[in-house]
């Protein structure tokens, strides 16, 4: 009758030891480097109302959550982002604090129904940021040089890319082609998988053959501004445009600091349209087969929580970078400092032996204790 | 160290696949291929290849020990996979069709019992079209289903229909066309870039791909 329990629910697992203390130190370098941003740390409530994820997420999104019942009847979740409940916080707790807000946070989040093969955690923990109240220019690209920041001081070995791109220039083409709910999403999701060969069928009722392939090769390709110009030539309907200029002026500012080396524009990534409003990035390390970062500018979130304010951020995934780090030789990993001497042995005299070991705690000083007589 | 690590699909496709990596510059020799190993490197060591079940493959791209996969459209619809989908390619041409006995009548039937090894592409099917159905998920050899009388008809992969006319049966309807498609890992897309975008410009330039 009764079940093992030494099993574990699927999607959990236990750290400890040495992959437990990397976890915690780049953890720490996360905070760390938030903080030298002017970052201040927020915590949200773990178990929170269903209903903030399903309006800060997306039905779609909110779904895989875990959902439960609270004594009064009402549907609670185990919070699968951070981001719903930082905008809904920026709109009533903190609604009279000066903008900019800054917040960042390492949370756990948790996901009942995994993506793909790949992704089979079903808790895992997020290192992000929100900056609540700037749109410009600045401000994006604020958020992306906290993300290089980190990703430099974690030095993967094999190295990271930051790929970029802009709602705007896939929203001003579908709704140019004034396509409907159905065929918009057919669409992204063509783009998504860049299958470019079904995505020019699917453009033959709209435009000429020629049209048709260089837009499908454009979503192939990802690559530094010659992407943008090769953009230019073929998109030409005002809102895309507009992004694609937006875009440019983000990109030029990184090559001037010279760390296009870093970026690149990925007109392909066109996931989460209905939450992010302009800038998106993805963030890649090498090593782990999947992103192990995201963020965007998300103007238009806020609103729903009864504040409308502009937004940008990102999350990083603390697990995908343990396992890369811990697996790799790299030299972020310190050596965990092993004590070479053995257990201390208390001796006849219990209180002494306790009185030189707490002493030993007032210096610092690392101790192990032979408990067994 | 190869470039790239490419998971192609064992079975009908890896012939069909090998003779097109090949003609696109990729070749494994006689030798290798012989050895009974499944990771064999091509003659100008750019590229590893591994050699897994259909259903392994997108495993394989998804986790990233292989950047890119040769997999058919039907094992891609079945499962739901977070993968790339850059080229079709001209090869292991099928098509994934409802089929059942010669002159068999599903029309009347209340509750079809369908076998299949593919039950989600199966149950989209029948649920798009609003018609309740039980499935029986067989891992092979599914035509015998209804010729034993275990199913009323069967969803399968077909190439030529040869398999399909010897065992009594006839196809009743195309469900969706499968080809092979080179899937590529969303991380390697970016990071390997260069060697996937020469991979898939050999690949279109050896000619078999799917275009006009």
């Amino acid at each position: 009758m009764s079940e093992p329990l030494s099993r574990i629910p699927g999607g959990m697992r236990y750290y400890f030891g040495r992959e437990a203390q990397l976890r915690r130190r780049i953890e720490a370098t996360a905070m760390t480097i938030f903080d030298g941003w002017s970052y201040e740390e927020i915590t949200t409530p773990a178990v929170d109302y269903y209903s903030l994820f399903e309006r800060g997420m997306g039905r779609f999104e909110a779904q895989r959550a875990f959902r439960f019942t609270d004594l009064d009847g009402r549907l609670l979740a185990l919070r699968p982002d951070v981001t719903s409940a930082a905008a809904r916080a920026a709109a009533t707790l903190l609604a009279e604090r000066a903008r900019p807000l800054r917040l960042c946070y390492a949370l756990p989040v948790f996901r009942q129904q995994p993506q793909s093969h790949a992704e089979w955690r079903r808790e895992s923990t997020q290192m992000g940021c929100e900056l609540i109240g700037a749109n410009t220019r600045l401000a994006d690209l604020e958020v992306l040089l906290i993300a290089v920041e980190l990703l430099r001081s974690l030095r993967p070995a094999g190295g990271y890319a930051i790929t970029l791109n802009d709602v705007g220039i896939f929203n001003g083409i579908a709704a140019g082609l004034a396509l409907d709910a159905g065929r918009r999403e057919e669409m992204r999701q063509l783009i998504e998988v860049r299958n470019a060969a079904d995505l020019e069928d699917f453009l033959r009722p709209f435009t000429t053959a020629e049209e048709r392939r260089d837009f499908s090769q454009l979503i192939q390709l990802s690559g530094k501004r010659e992407t943008l110009t090769a953009a230019r030539r073929v998109i030409f309907n005002q809102q895309s445009v507009a992004a694609l200029a937006r875009l440019e002026a983000r990109w030029e500012i990184i090559e001037s600091l010279g760390l296009d080396k870093d970026f690149e524009i990925d007109l392909g990534d066109v996931s989460r349209l209905d939450y992010y409003t302009g800038l998106t990035f993805k963030i890649y390390v090498n090593g782990v087969g999947v992103r192990v970062g995201s963020g965007g500018r998300y103007d238009g979130l806020t609103a729903s929580f009864g504040k409308d304010e502009p937004a940008v951020g990102f999350v990083m995934d603390l697990d995908a970078l343990t396992d890369m780090l811990g697996g790799s030789n790299s030299d972020y990993e310190r050596a965990a400092t092993s004590l070479d001497r053995p257990p201390a042995k208390a001796g006849d005299d219990p209180v002494a032996f306790l009185r030189a070991v707490l002493d030993q705690r007032a210096e610092g000083a690392r101790v192990l204790l032979d408990t067994s007589s | 160290m190869a470039d790239l690590t490419i998971a192609v699909a064992k079975g009908r496709l890896q012939n069909e696949a090998l003779a097109l990596l090949a003609r696109a510059g990729a070749e494994v020799s006689a030798a290798a291929l012989a050895s009974r190993r499944l990771a064999l490197d091509d003659e100008s060591g750019r590229y590893r290849f591994i050699f897994v079940k259909p259903t392994d493959v997108p495993v394989y791209v998804e986790h990233g020990i292989a950047d890119c996969g040769i997999v058919g459209r039907d094992v891609l619809l079945e499962s739901s996979t977070d993968l790339l989908q850059p080229l079709t390619l001209n090869i292991a041409r099928c098509r994934i069709v409802v089929a059942a006995r010669h002159g068999a009548s599903l029309r009347d039937l209340g509750m079809l019992r369908v076998a299949t090894k593919y039950p989600r592409i199966t149950a989209a099917h029948f649920g798009a079209g609003g018609r309740p159905v039980e499935i029986i998920e067989l891992s092979g050899s599914v035509e015998l289903a209804p010729v034993l009388g275990l199913a009323d008809c069967i969803v399968d992969l077909v190439e030529t229909g040869a398999t399909l006319r010897e065992n009594g049966l006839e196809e009743i309807e195309v469900i969706g066309e499968s080809t092979a498609r080179l899937v590529v890992n969303r991380a390697s897309y970016q990071l390997k870039a260069a060697a996937v975008a020469a991979l898939i410009a050999a690949l279109v330039r050896a000619g078999i791909t799917d275009g006009e």
